[in-house]
């Protein structure tokens, strides 16, 4: 569907910007807020629901016993994608995965393998032979701004409640996943010239490029995406960085706190 | 139906193997109104199952092809999420789900009022977040309540709901086990107020007896879960309107 969009918004954020506000009266670097439920998928693994503002995500967790890829016989492997089935939204179409349900998964994907959290050589049950895949599936349900944050969000809190089905593959009793850290992802997006965190979905609509940030334990950058059309200045980043570093740290602090 | 026989499925007590009476239904819960992204919305939890549903519209139909002159289109998609079920299931489209796609449009748009919008199209999309037998139904019984929730002219509330048959006794609601190892199931979409049936697959083996036990059992419960969609859609609107009403 063509998205009438809106000169209108785009001139009214912009002078809600040069006041300094913004649409929905939070501040550049507010958040809305956040509640993670994990455990809260039946036949899942692993699972959270991420409810942000009104955004609205399941992520889920299943593993795999399959043969290792040859080059790397005796690693494990990870994968996670992303689904913006026409649930998500009025303007999300039927059809084969779209150019951004394959970016989202893509780039949650990277911050989580990149950040080292998942040990692949922990995943290996028989060199050569018999090895398990992890599967994140990321599922969103009301898209109102900002699933990136919630997809990510989503999938490490998943992936750090998950039990490894060991019994059900005869490979011994079940035990739970080791994740060793807990990347989360920081998404800032111009909105009237400047960039705010967590654009809501007026936001994004009347707003110009993205930039995302995942950042592991001890603030180091595991996966950087910048997306949709327009260019930003190194200070505006160094900016956003350090707005990333103090959010994504409290993040980080709320998947720990859901731990069993 | 998996028809191995040498599964048992109901304990010497005559009970299930979860306990239940033999005409008696898994526990159901309702929400309206629960995606903020959507025009209409319902969660609906029966038994193990989960399934959540969205509609959009009315809205402009389009592809052109897909507009009739007098009336809307309803354009259903049923999903199981990758991770509803025990082994994961690789995400799109597949034959299953395009078929309950199918007859679940053409049950709904035997009870929404589709003439009063003509031209148009209703999207109502289904997600399954859990399987555990029974989703269709789930799935039938969220979306009617989503389509209310989204303001929707219908005859009815339609309900969905299933009985079969598992060692030779016909049960209502049939649960995982009894799925797979059952003798029949009978799924059914039912207009609760006047009993009409919208909805109606079967598979395995019934007598014409077995059938009206089926049939009786499924009326039962589909009055008593439209009760509780109906109070889901109260609740709802009294938060609408800012508290009690």
């Amino acid at each position: 569907m063509v998205e009438l969009v809106p000169s209108l918004l785009r001139q009214e954020l912009a002078a809600l910007a040069a006041n300094d506000e913004r649409i929905d009266g939070r501040g550049r670097w507010d958040s809305r807020d956040i509640k993670l439920e994990t455990n809260c998928l039946y036949n899942a693994e692993g699972s959270a629901k991420v409810t942000w503002g009104d955004t609205i995500i399941y992520a889920g967790v299943k593993f795999e016993i399959r043969t290792p890829w040859p080059d790397r016989p005796a690693q494990g492997s990870l994968m996670c994608g992303a689904e913006l089935r026409p649930v998500a939204g009025r303007k999300y179409e039927p059809g084969p995965p779209s150019p951004q349900s394959i970016e989202l998964g893509r780039v949650v994907d990277r911050g989580i393998r990149e950040s080292g959290c998942i040990d692949m050589d922990s995943l290996c049950i028989i060199p050569g032979e018999k090895v398990l895949g992890v599967m994140i599936d990321i599922h969103v349900l009301s898209d109102k701004g900002n699933i990136f944050d919630a997809c990510a969000l989503g999938a490490i809190a998943a992936l750090r409640t998950a039990i490894v089905p060991a019994e059900r593959f005869d490979i011994g009793e079940d035990y739970p996943l080791a994740v060793s850290m807990t990347p989360t992802m920081c998404s800032f997006t111009r909105v009237g010239g400047r960039f705010v965190l967590d654009a809501n979905d007026e936001e994004e609509l009347g707003g110009d490029e993205r930039i995302h940030i995942t950042l592991g334990d001890e603030g180091h950058l595991h996966s950087l995406q910048k997306g949709l059309k327009g260019t930003f200045t190194p200070a505006e980043f160094d900016e956003i960085l350090g707005i990333a570093q103090q959010r994504c740290a409290e993040l980080a602090n709320l998947v720990n706190s859901k731990e069993a | 139906m998996g028809g191995y026989g040498d599964v048992k499925l109901l304990r010497d007590d005559g009970l299930r193997l979860d306990g239940r009476k033999v005409d008696e239904m898994r526990e159901v819960k309702v929400e309206a109104g629960i995606l903020p992204a959507a025009d209409g919305s319902a969660w609906v939890k029966h038994g193990l199952n989960v399934a959540v549903c969205a509609v959009y519209g009315p809205m402009e139909a389009h592809p052109r092809k897909i507009q009739r002159q007098d009336r809307a289109v309803i354009d259903v998609r049923y999903n199981m999420a990758p991770f509803s079920t025990s082994d994961r299931i690789r995400p799109g489209y597949n034959r299953r789900s395009r078929e309950i796609s199918k007859v679940t449009a053409e049950a709904l748009e035997s009870v929404v009022l589709v003439e009063r919008y003509p031209r148009s199209k209703i999207r109502v999309e289904i997600e399954i977040l859990a399987a555990e037998a029974g989703t269709r139904c789930v799935g039938i019984t969220a979306a009617a309540v989503a389509l209310a929730d989204a303001g929707i002219p219908m005859r009815d509330l339609i309900v969905g709901v299933a009985s079969g048959k598992i060692e030779d006794t016909v049960v209502l609601d049939l649960d995982k086990a009894e799925d797979n190892y059952g003798q029949a199931d009978l799924p059914m979409g039912i207009l609760p107020t006047t009993g009409e049936i919208a909805f109606l697959q079967m598979d395995g083996d019934l007598s014409v007896e077995e059938y009206n036990t089926c049939m009786e059992y499924n009326l039962k419960a589909a009055r008593e879960i439209h009760e509780l969609m109906v109070d889901a859609l109260k609740r709802r609107y009294n938060e609408k309107n800012g508290g009690e009403a």
